[in-house]
């Protein structure tokens, strides 16, 4: 007892003693810490960002606007424009359709199950866009088990659908970012507080009425900013139109920036980067458009969920059930499924029966192609190096940010996410413009090295860890940590027993996703890899490209792998959380 | 309109929430509700409302079945208004727009100059564009109270209208809720927890407990006549003091011989069991008996009066007396009853 109160005083003492370094010693230093922070910010995330921009109005006559005059008078560039928007938008809307039902449905509705619904939901996103689409193809092939099933069911040869098309596109990109309009709209339809449904009814007004006159408008400023996440991600997207569009001969930014960098034509740089200054006004546009959206939409001032159902189905519940999980199944699972069987299949198209099946490809993946095994390594550590450095610096700048916030610090979390804003293939040839040369004249070899693909991720990623972090520190009051204090904790102790513990299933959620999104990164690294520093993805894109499908498949399928074993450790640490805390 | 329920049942899964609930209301006739949290009288709010169905019993609005078992009329085919606890305002719609909004899409669809009137009748004319977040609390209130009733309705429910506002700003909405009442002329049942409101408002009051109606009656029956214990602590905060009743002479248990209280209006049932439910304002304190001796546990200064609370053998009773009246605590005094205190 006596032990504790004198430690309490010593650090009392302590406390005192830092006033005496000079505060004008202080002061410089915390200026100088800033202003180089502030600094290297710049350096690594803006500058690449500007020397595009710039470089996008130099031709061989000066800064002029030639390069986008040259682009706007060929008639293949409006070619790629109309398509990139026309894909973007109708799968825009495939996915607020598919979402907002989907986000209705699981935060409305009596139907069972959710939590997994919930799951399944997710799947598609989590998933890599190529591998995802490789899995459709698969299904959907002339002999897949699609065309299997449907000659089965009519006993005719039914070829089923063609995804090397603008539908097919359509629908690939809208199944992937439905789940982006859903996380956002369900979490809306949760914050409407029943009430204010139940004052139209109670006016009377319909329950249909109700929903368009009441629920639909105060749930649109979350929809609106999920169908906005879907577009700027079908305009970012580079595995779905990559895989399915080069061979259909259908171009969209993303893709024709992609071919004019590997094309190496003299100008193909110059074209690239005016490709990517229309590309970036495209995204900058559509964000600029929702802002003035949704500053005309007044907020719901509760900030409560109601996680209870509202409507009821009561005849119809079990048929609504059994449709919703088919569609799920379909959308999320069957797909992989095949895929999966695919895997294991001795060639392609050939029946599934026991003497047919083999475990050759994946010999031949994991032992036999040393291009692949360097592939895989590499995809792990810089994951690895990604996930390690986000963490340092995205969870400093999270806690300046959400304890500290001031004018820097807010320049800084922007500046930081807007590699991460623009699309993929836009920041990649950034990247290659900023290092190839950083100062005109001195080449330090890192274009072409894993450094600039290190460095793409951490640019890339970087603010995903400081929203994660960002969001477990808010979850931890400011009193909380008083608290901690006025109990006469130490500082070690603050953070061992309070701080971290609160904080950590935040921050891993930041993390996770850090890893998972960098280990199968295929954008950027499509751009910038060079021989030797191949990743996951862009080995699997090579693959597809040479007709290797076999192998496409069974790497895609270790990808689907890595993944399912991260989310049953994520959740099962969940689930060990939660039974601590019911503790 | 009339509204009369019918032995009304509702379960919750297996947990009956509800239980054989009787009330006839006349039309025009403003009934307060009362009863603690979990007692079940937002579940009958509901249920008058359309929100929820009977599992058993039938409701009737006028000569109209609006709700049984198995069919019932969902909200919006009842003629009726409601004014939420939490005011359930559209943060999307203006003043005008909340009270426009019965009359352009409901059901009912009225003349739409009606809201001039309305929005007049509840002082917010001026308001008129402004949007919720732009209001006060009490302004909130009244938006609601103008939506409710913009429609005219002939039955207008309020589920704790006054629960989300500041002590002061109540009383002047008490006063309000009177003026719409009078304005209106519809049957209001009003849902509470605080028997204040309930009192000075309400022509009859049903004072609920467990999903069952404990008593039905005028604030001045309820006050002065519980029949039931529950009744009696929680609306008047009666002590139930033991002892004898022989006629109307009550003799305390706990009292020296001789001393007997006269009361004629005391309830059977709390003859039957030896008690006699008396308010803290019933009873005052001396320091020389006779009377029921006890010993002061504890005292709260209340400014115009002080509130005592008094260990008599193993029950503690509440006492009300005067400021000039200081005891100390673990002081000895003897309790007695205002109204004999001449005959003693």
């Amino acid at each position: 007892m006596m032990g504790e109160r004198i430690q309490i005083e010593t650090q009392g003492y302590h406390g005192q003693a830092n006033p005496s370094v000079p505060p004008l010693f202080s002061r410089m230093f915390t200026r100088m810490t800033t202003g180089i922070g502030l600094l290297l910010v710049l350096v690594f995330f803006g500058l690449p960002i500007i020397k595009l921009i710039v470089l996008s109005f130099v031709s061989h006559t000066g800064i002029s606007l030639e390069n986008y005059a040259i682009l706007f008078r060929e008639g293949r560039t409006w070619t790629t424009i109309g398509n990139t928007l026309f894909l973007s938008i109708s799968s825009t809307l495939l996915a607020i359709v598919l979402g907002v039902l989907t986000a209705w449905l699981v935060a409305y509705a009596n139907i069972r199950g959710k939590k997994l619904m919930h799951a399944m939901i997710l799947i598609s996103f989590v998933i890599p866009s190529y591998v995802m689409t490789l899995s459709w193809t698969q299904f959907l092939a002339a002999d897949g088990l699609m065309a299997r099933m449907l000659s089965f069911l009519t006993g005719e040869v039914v070829k089923p659908w063609n995804l090397y098309s603008y539908d097919g596109m359509i629908f690939m990109l809208g199944i992937h970012h439905y789940p982006l309009v859903y996380l956002l709209s369900l979490s809306g339809f949760r914050r409407i507080p029943r009430e204010l449904e139940w004052a139209s009814r109670i006016s009377g007004v319909g329950r249909w009425k109700t929903f368009f006159l009441v629920t639909l408008p105060l749930s649109v400023p979350g929809i609106v900013s999920g169908g906005l996440m879907a577009f700027l991600a079908s305009l970012d997207n580079f595995g779905i139109p990559a895989f399915l569009g080069i061979p259909a001969h259908i171009s969209v930014l993303s893709t024709s920036i992609y071919e004019q960098m590997t094309g190496f034509g003299p100008e193909s740089i110059a074209r690239a980067a005016a490709l990517s200054g229309v590309l970036g006004v495209f995204s900058l546009v559509a964000t600029w458009i929702q802002w003035l959206w949704l500053r005309r939409f007044k907020p719901i001032e509760s900030v409560r969920e109601d996680y209870e159902p509202r409507f009821y189905f009561s005849n119809f519940k079990l048929a609504v059930e059994i449709v919703v999980w088919i569609v799920l199944l379909i959308l999320s699972f069957i797909p992989l499924l095949t895929m999966g069987f695919q895997s294991f299949l001795r060639a392609y198209g050939v029946p599934i029966r026991f003497e047919n099946l083999t475990l050759a490809n994946y010999e031949f993946i994991l032992f036999e192609n040393t291009k692949v095994q360097h592939a895989i390594l590499n995809s792990f550590v810089l994951a690895g190096a990604s996930v390690m450095i986000c963490l340092v610096i995205g969870t400093g700048i999270a806690y300046l940010r959400v304890r500290k916030p001031n004018l820097v610090i807010r320049g800084v979390e922007m500046i930081v996410g807007l590699p991460y804003a623009i699309p993929g293939v836009v920041f990649a040839l950034a990247m290659i413009l900023a290092w190839m040369e950083p100062i005109p004249g001195w080449n330090p070899g890192i274009y072409g090295s894993m450094t600039i693909l290190l460095l793409a991720y951490i640019g890339r990623f970087l603010i995903l860890q400081v929203r994660g972090s960002m969001t477990a520190m808010m979850q931890v009051d400011q009193y909380v940590e008083e608290a901690a204090h006025i109990s006469g904790a130490s500082r070690f102790y603050k953070w061992k027993k309070v701080l971290i513990p609160l904080m950590l299933p935040g921050i891993l959620n930041g993390v996770l996703l850090v890893f998972l999104t960098a280990l199968t990164e295929l954008t950027v690294s499509s751009i910038l890899w060079s021989s030797g520093t191949e990743t996951i993805g862009v080995v699997i894109f090579n693959f597809e490209q040479a007709g290797s499908t076999k192998y496409s498949t069974a790497l895609s399928n270790l990808i689907v792998f890595v993944m399912v074993i991260s989310a049953i450790c994520y959740f099962s640490f969940n689930v060990r959380k939660r039974k601590e805390h019911k503790r | 309109m009339n509204i009369l329920l019918k032995d009304i049942n509702k379960r919750f899964g297996d947990q009956p929430v509800l239980q054989s609930i009787d009330l006839s209301v006349q039309s025009g006739e403003f009934i307060a509700i009362l009863g603690p949290s979990g007692c079940g009288k937002t579940t009958l709010l509901r249920l008058l409302a359309g929100f929820e169905n009977p599992s058993d019993g039938e409701i009737y609005f006028g000569n109209e079945r609006v709700a049984s078992s198995l069919t019932w009329a969902p909200a919006e085919k009842r003629n009726v208004g409601m004014v939420f606890q939490s005011f359930a305002l559209w943060p999307h719609m203006t003043v005008r727009e909340h009270v426009e909004f019965p009359l352009r899409y409901g059901k009912k669809r009225t003349d739409t100059s009606r809201i001039e009137s309305v929005l007049k009748a509840v002082g917010l004319s001026a308001l008129a564009k402004r949007f919720p977040s732009e209001l006060s609390g009490g302004q909130k209130q009244r938006v609601s109270f103008a939506r409710a009733i913009a429609a005219s309705p002939d039955i207008l429910l309020m589920d704790e209208p006054l629960s989300n506002l500041d002590a002061e700003l109540r009383l002047e909405m008490r006063r309000e809720i009177q003026q719409l009442h009078r304005y209106t002329k519809a049957t209001i049942i009003y849902v509470t927890h605080d028997q204040g409101e309930a009192l000075a408002m309400s022509d009859r009051m049903v004072i609920m407990r467990d999903g069952k109606v404990e008593q039905v009656g005028t604030p001045r029956e309820i006050y002065n006549q519980p029949k039931t214990e529950f009744v009696a602590k929680f609306v008047g905060k009666a002590n139930l003091i033991p002892g004898e009743w022989n006629q109307e002479k009550f003799i305390p248990r706990y009292a020296e011989e001789g001393v007997f209280w006269t009361d004629s209006e005391t309830s059977d049932v709390f003859r039957k069991k030896g008690l006699f439910p008396l308010r803290p304002e019933q009873l005052f304190l001396h320091r020389i008996g006779p009377g029921i001796k006890g010993e002061i546990v504890n005292s709260q200064y209340q400014g115009k009066e002080i509130h005592y609370t008094v260990q008599v053998h193993e029950e503690r009773w509440e006492v009300h007396s005067n400021i000039f009246q200081d005891y100390h605590i673990g002081e000895e005094v003897f309790i007695k009853h205002k109204s004999h205190t001449l005959s003693l």
